[in-house]
């Protein structure tokens, strides 16, 4: 019949891969050893041993003693309660706006939201200290005083940085509920409110309590806003700056940072709890369609403006305060703030653009790497390699920052990273490391097991099932990683802060820098630099992401 | 006839087994494929017949026992390395291959040249009707058209055996039928022993050659499809293949003694008695003892279920002369073709 039987010819041996498949394993374990895994450890350990290194709880006790801590660690918990139930209920209402209503204008709510997360987190402080300071645009219309500095000030400031997230967390609850379920309430004669009540809210609940901790521990535990226009109102984030880099007290340093250890592991597990509770649910549910209420809309249109505008304007006016010849005096637009007053210049822009691309690079690789020998992992190494990966999830950037100090600034890898920029490298790439590796292990599993086992059968070894199966359905999830780790890396200031040099500075930091240094406006025009970095880094990602899940859309149908 | 398919590609699974954490899936398997042969692995799901077909592919270790090729113990041998061809359910394509670098695949990889690849996917899309369509991409074809791609691409490099898992379940009905005859035709023609798993009666009995049925991990049947249908040989192959109603020995003893006759010795309640609908004859007859409960017209023929001393009785009678719900009816079975299943 044909001569051509090819199932025959022997395809080529597989035995070189096992060793790679090793070391691909083996690297970012080893990664996550060194740079996350290590540091807490020695953070933990140095809260409770003495300077002479013999076990002792000395250091809780003098926390405990000293009046100004207690303050702090008391202005922490108020500060961060009261963000947390603004920018829960002020989100729910605006991911509520999004999904539920026919506003229009949603382009526009979408981008405002997309703010906080494009620029450092102090400039949501700038911002208001430019509209309400004493040289504010307020003051200098009205002739009012208004003291932007403290309590409220600072809540404000962390409500717009927190606000986003929460809306990011409950809208992908909302988005997945299916539509039937609002069809079925209809049929059944349930009013608008009873449906309310009994399908969005539930749906919800577990996305609400889970916003909730993440605001939290991100306000309680971020130091950008609080450093700038906290004022005399003191937190536990800016007393462990000012006992690590002031004072250079590691152990005081280490004891806070053990103590802001604890938001952060809370809040992982109820996420855990919140993520179980809330089941998988199945692909395709079907969108739900808004029916029309002139009422609802009007009234969530008017509390996603008072929720959405404070952050708009926040960040324009830091945009154009950078422009004015002398804010708020002189309103005309100039180009004199971008020469800055730094010893470096715009060095640092460039530095944090090295950083951050070498993060997004070397970061990606790992957590691919990781992700991918992950799959065939079994049993306890499994449990335990998850576990890492998953460890700097409960790491606050300030806490690692500091612990890259206590681990690496002396020692056996000091000559190399201190002061280097891979120090910067590591600490942005692993205090993102676990959201990088939940996106990853998703994107993986978007590969399809039926198309990697057809390759098999046709004889593809290892190289050719990672190059022809797994790659091509990865490329999105590699390219929204890679833009992540990139932009978080341009904007992150908590953990860097401990590890900059003079000769060696990044951006973020830079911005506080010239804020501290009273020159406000060219840390206006310093933001704006970054902001405007990544925003096209966005851009690009959604441009990348677009062209690469093209395929993987297509697809769909064929694998 | 290609001597590889003769002698040397007889596949035989030996006393298999396995179990996934410590729970048993398959028990002791037994089963051989004769050059040529098509067998299909019908079963509910959970019945194991995937994890069997996974475990001859490769894709699964076996727990026990051996697969030969051709008295060849294929232990250790990884999947890619045995030369046989697979197709899934989903149609499992590479998304951004054309028609022709998908088909061309399997011989890529073992080295062959590019001539002889596309004398070779030309032929195969001939074969598979889909000649013309060498350079669409995946997303471009049909359902049914992308299957076809699957099956050229595996026959592409002629393999020992074909393994087919569900490949007609994701397709809509008619396009089923028309790819299941095709596929039909193609295995004749080439006399690849094949296996196909499905949990569709009707698609065994039409492509098989022989049926394997499976329940619970355990081949309970193998036989022609004929056999499997007429000679069923425990309760459950008889109530998973085809209608049928079961009597027990002691309601057969007291209203239909004449299919006592053929029923092997054993205990009371060791054997059932197995009718299929078309061998009752149900006849109107007001001192009959039958009640006719409900009528379905199926096309063809009008399914009656009748009440029959506390049996629901099924029987298969001509459109034109169905009885109405409440008629009373005479019963008659054919002693020659009841037969007795195991309980």
């Amino acid at each position: 019949m044909n001569t051509a039987t090819w199932s025959q010819v022997p395809v080529r041996g597989d035995g070189t891969w096992r060793v790679v498949f090793v070391a691909l394993a083996a690297l970012p374990l080893l990664g996550l050893l060194v740079f996350v895994a290590w540091p807490l450890l020695l953070i933990v350990l140095r809260s409770v041993t003495g300077d002479d290194h013999a076990w002792t709880l000395t250091r809780y006790a003098a926390l405990l003693a000293s009046p100004r801590i207690l303050q702090a660690g008391w202005h922490s918990l108020a500060m961060g309660a009261t963000v947390t139930a603004i920018s829960v209920s002020a989100g729910f209402a605006v991911a509520f706006a999004l999904h539920r209503s026919r506003l229009p204008g949603k382009a526009l709510m979408r981008f405002a939201l997309l703010l906080p997360i494009l620029s450092p987190s102090l400039v949501q402080a700038l911002g208001i200290i430019f509209l309400f300071g004493r040289a504010g645009l307020v003051h200098q219309v009205t002739g009012w005083n208004i003291d932007p500095y403290g309590f409220w000030g600072l809540v404000l400031a962390n409500a717009c940085y927190g606000l986003p997230q929460v809306v990011l967390i409950v809208s992908s609850s909302l988005e997945r509920t299916d539509r039937r379920y609002y069809d079925g309430a209809e049929v059944l004669g349930a009013s608008r409110w009873r449906q309310f009540l009994d399908i969005t809210l539930p749906q919800c609940r577990y996305a609400l309590v889970a916003a909730a901790f993440v605001v939290f521990t991100v306000t309680v535990t971020d130091f950008g806003n609080a450093i700038v226009i906290g004022g005399r109102y003191r937190v536990l984030a800016t007393e462990i700056y000012a006992a690590v880099a002031g004072q250079l007290d590691f152990g005081l340093g280490a004891a806070i940072g053990t103590i802001l250890l604890l938001p952060a592991v809370l809040s992982i597990a109820v996420e855990r709890m919140v993520a179980r509770r809330s089941g998988r649910v199945a692909d395709g549910a079907m969108v739900v369609q808004a029916p029309r209420n002139t009422a609802r809309d009007v009234g969530l249109g008017l509390v996603a403006f008072l929720a959405l505008i404070p952050i708009f304007a926040t960040t324009a006016i830091v945009v154009y305060a950078s422009f004015a010849r002398l804010w708020p005096y002189k309103l005309g637009l100039t180009l004199a703030n971008y020469h800055v007053n730094l010893a470096d210049g715009f060095a640092p822009i460039v530095t944090s653009l090295e950083v951050s691309v070498l993060a997004a690079l070397v970061g990606t690789a790992l957590l691919f790497s990781l992700a991918l020998t992950q799959r065939r992992m079994h049993g306890p190494f499994a449990a335990v390699s998850s576990f890492l990966a998953l460890l700097p999830a409960a790491i606050p950037g300030l806490v690692l920052g500091v612990g890259y100090l206590v681990a690496f600034n002396d020692g056996p890898l000091s000559g190399w990273l201190y002061g280097s920029i891979a120090i910067l490298v590591a600490c942005n790439f692993y205090h993102y490391h676990a959201q990088g590796y939940l996106a990853m292990v998703a994107g993986l599993r978007n590969v399809p097991v039926a198309l990697e086992e057809a390759a098999q059968c046709l004889g593809a070894g290892t190289a050719r099932r990672i190059g022809e199966v797994v790659l091509p359905y990865a490329a999105p999830t590699l390219a929204s990683v890679f833009f992540f780790l990139f932009m978080r890396s341009m904007v992150t200031l908590s953990g860097v802060v401990f590890l900059v040099t003079p000769a060696l500075n990044l951006a973020a930091v830079a911005v506080m820098q010239l804020d501290m240094n009273g020159s406000v406006s060219q840390a206006a025009a310093y933001a704006t630099c970054v902001m405007v970095v990544t925003g096209l880094a966005v851009a690009a990602m959604r441009l990348a992401a677009a062209r690469a899940s093209m395929m993987v859309k297509r697809s769909r149908h064929v694998a | 006839m290609d001597a590889i398919h003769t002698d040397a590609a007889r596949l035989s699974v030996d006393s298999l087994g396995k179990s996934f954490d410590g729970v048993a899936v398959l028990h002791d398997i037994s089963l051989q494929a004769q050059a040529g042969e098509f067998i299909c692995l019908l079963g509910p799901s959970g019945c194991g017949k995937t994890t069997l077909l996974r475990i001859i592919a490769g894709l699964e270790e076996p727990g026990i026992g051996t697969v030969r090729l051709g008295g060849r113990d294929l232990a250790g041998v990884p999947a890619r390395e045995r030369g046989f061809g697979i197709v899934f359910q989903s149609y499992s394509l590479f998304p951004y291959m054309t028609v022709a670098q998908n088909v061309g695949y399997g011989m890529r990889i073992r080295g062959a040249s590019g001539r002889e690849i596309s004398s070779r996917v030309d032929e195969l899309l001939g074969m598979t009707g889909m000649a013309g369509h060498a350079d669409r991409l995946p997303w471009q074809l049909s359902g049914g058209q992308q299957q076809r791609v699957a099956m050229a691409r595996a026959l592409a490099v002629n393999p020992a055996v074909l393994l087919l898992d569900e490949p007609f379940s994701a397709l809509d009905a008619r396009v089923r039928m028309q790819l299941r005859g095709e596929v039909h035709a193609l295995q004749r023609r080439l006399r690849i022993p094949t296996i196909m798993v499905t949990h569709d009666q009707e698609e065994a009995l039409v492509l098989a050659d022989r049926v394997a049925c499976l329940n619970e991990g355990r081949i309970e049947q193998v036989g022609t499809p004929r056999e499997i249908y007429a000679r069923p040989h425990t309760r459950f192959v008889a109530s998973f293949i085809g209608a049928g109603t079961l009597l027990d020995t002691a309601f057969v003893r007291e209203y239909a003694p004449a299919l006592l006759e053929g029923r092997p010795s054993g205990a009371e309640t060791a054997f059932e008695a197995c009718v299929r609908p078309e061998d009752v004859r149900l006849d109107a007859d007001p001192a009959g003892d039958a009640r006719v409960a409900d009528v379905q017209f199926l096309g063809s023929v009008a399914r009656v279920t009748a009440q029959w001393h506390g049996k629901l009785l099924l029987a298969d009678m001509h459109p034109s002369r169905t009885p109405v719900p409440g008629d009373a009816m005479s019963v008659w079975l054919d002693p020659s073709r009841s037969v007795w299943v195991a309980s």
